[in-house]
């Protein structure tokens, strides 16, 4: 998509130039903050713990819980990867409150994920209730429901992968117009070197489209990706 | 003879148009045509304020936790009117149709096509203004039960979001990667 597309940023000078966009680089920003946050945060562990090691166990404490709650008991294995998937989710929503465009707010970033829990939902349902078991399951209630039920599976990861993209390039259409309008707001009264509205007005919005929707956003996608792996598994 | 048939004249007459003038015309209407979706979150919304009322006006205790519940669940019903401003803003100030190259026509008819997928934004607003309701409600009564009842509600929505979502795609299907100019 041109227009509000992710940008280029550069060419990897292999193989007659790979381009690599706006999006690749934010994300490998966010992987690498993530990684620093883990080694850092898995460091020197003690039986007491204090400080910096106080809030990472609440973080995996309440992310452990969450996966418990959503998932049941038995499936506990799901929380670092939902708990990984969160994180990077967060990051990677509150990006725009830098300045910097969303790596979800790009296709491609969401329709990954949304694949990858497409996969689970699959590969866990088949070993969970076992391969006849799972195909059967597509031919309930009715066996000439086949279809549709085909239909609606493959239809679960295009609208998880749409609902956090269209949310998310919604904002950023949004505040990249507003801080346009804005900047000619501040032109047409002569003030181009100071961009007073530049710096106030858009706090609102931030708020509701990278806080709020980013937050909720994450949130969604992660508690959607546990109820559906667990609700084919069960 | 005079040509009688209406719509051959109508079309005779639209044709007489510049091209370019044709497609910013039909994206004016379509970006008009966009924010029609704009009744759904209204109605939603709406219910959900009365629901709000009403929790306030039975159990003023829960007053507060009531309201915020209220605001979420509005908020997050506000979404088929935002992305319907989305895909008007789209139109309006950075139309990819107007350097479409394909018949006239079809690129108008386009971007009309997208702003009206959008008016299906009305359902997504209006279903989740009402679980928003149901969840103030709710929350109201049994006030220890706030985190969970959140919970529900936004999954809730989120899964009511869907077609509305499909509208979106449609819409920027239109718009970016059409796939019916080439078939011209």
């Amino acid at each position: 998509m041109e227009g509000f597309g992710p940008r280029i940023a550069f060419e990897l000078p292999i193989f007659g130039g790979i381009p690599i966009s706006d999006t690749v680089v934010n994300t490998w920003i966010i992987m690498a903050i993530l990684i620093a946050f883990a080694v850092l945060a898995s460091k020197k562990l003690e039986k007491i713990p204090k400080g910096f090691q106080n809030v990472t166990e609440a973080i995996v404490e309440s992310l452990n819980s969450l996966t418990v709650q959503t998932m049941g008991e038995d499936k506990l294995f799901f929380a670092p990867y939902m708990g990984t998937l969160f994180l990077f989710l967060l990051l990677a929503n509150l990006w725009g409150l830098l300045g910097l465009r969303q790596p979800t707010a790009d296709i491609n970033t969401t329709f990954g994920l949304a694949i990858m829990t497409f996969i689970a939902i699959h590969f866990f349902g088949a070993k969970s209730k076992g391969i006849g078991g799972y195909l059967k399951g597509f031919f309930e209630p009715l066996p000439f429901l086949f279809p549709l039920n085909v239909m609606g599976e493959l239809s679960t990861p295009i609208s998880l992968a749409f609902r956090l993209f269209g949310n998310m390039v919604g904002g950023f259409i949004i505040i990249g117009l507003l801080y346009g309008g804005l900047t000619s707001l501040s032109n047409m009264i002569g003030l181009s070197f100071f961009p007073i509205f530049q710096a106030g007005v858009p706090i609102i919005f931030h708020l509701y489209f990278d806080l709020f929707s980013g937050v909720l956003q994450s949130f969604i996608f992660v508690m959607l990706s546990m109820v559906f792996i667990s609700m084919q598994m069960d | 003879m005079e040509n009688t048939n209406f719509i051959m004249r109508f079309l005779e007459w639209l044709m007489s148009f510049d091209r370019k003038a044709i497609i910013l015309a039909a994206s004016a209407i379509g970006a008009g045509l966009a924010m029609i979706a704009g009744i759904g979150p209204g109605v939603g919304q709406g219910y959900a304020a009365g629901k709000g009322a009403e929790a306030v006006s039975y159990n003023p205790k829960s007053g507060r936790q009531a309201t915020t519940v209220m605001l979420l669940g509005a908020a997050v019903a506000e979404t088929s009117g935002i992305l319907s401003l989305v895909i008007s803003l789209i139109l309006l100030y950075a139309n990819p149709l107007v350097n479409v190259t394909g018949a006239a026509i079809v690129v108008a008819a386009s971007a009309i096509g997208a702003g009206l997928s959008m008016i299906a934004g009305i359902g997504p607003g209006i279903g989740q203004g009402y679980a928003a309701g149901k969840g103030t409600e709710m929350v109201g009564k049994r006030p220890r039960l706030q985190s969970s009842i959140i919970r529900t509600m936004f999954l809730g929505q989120a899964v009511a979001q869907t077609t509305g979502i499909y509208a979106m795609i449609i819409a920027l299907v239109l718009m970016f990667a059409n796939p019916l100019i080439g078939l011209l």
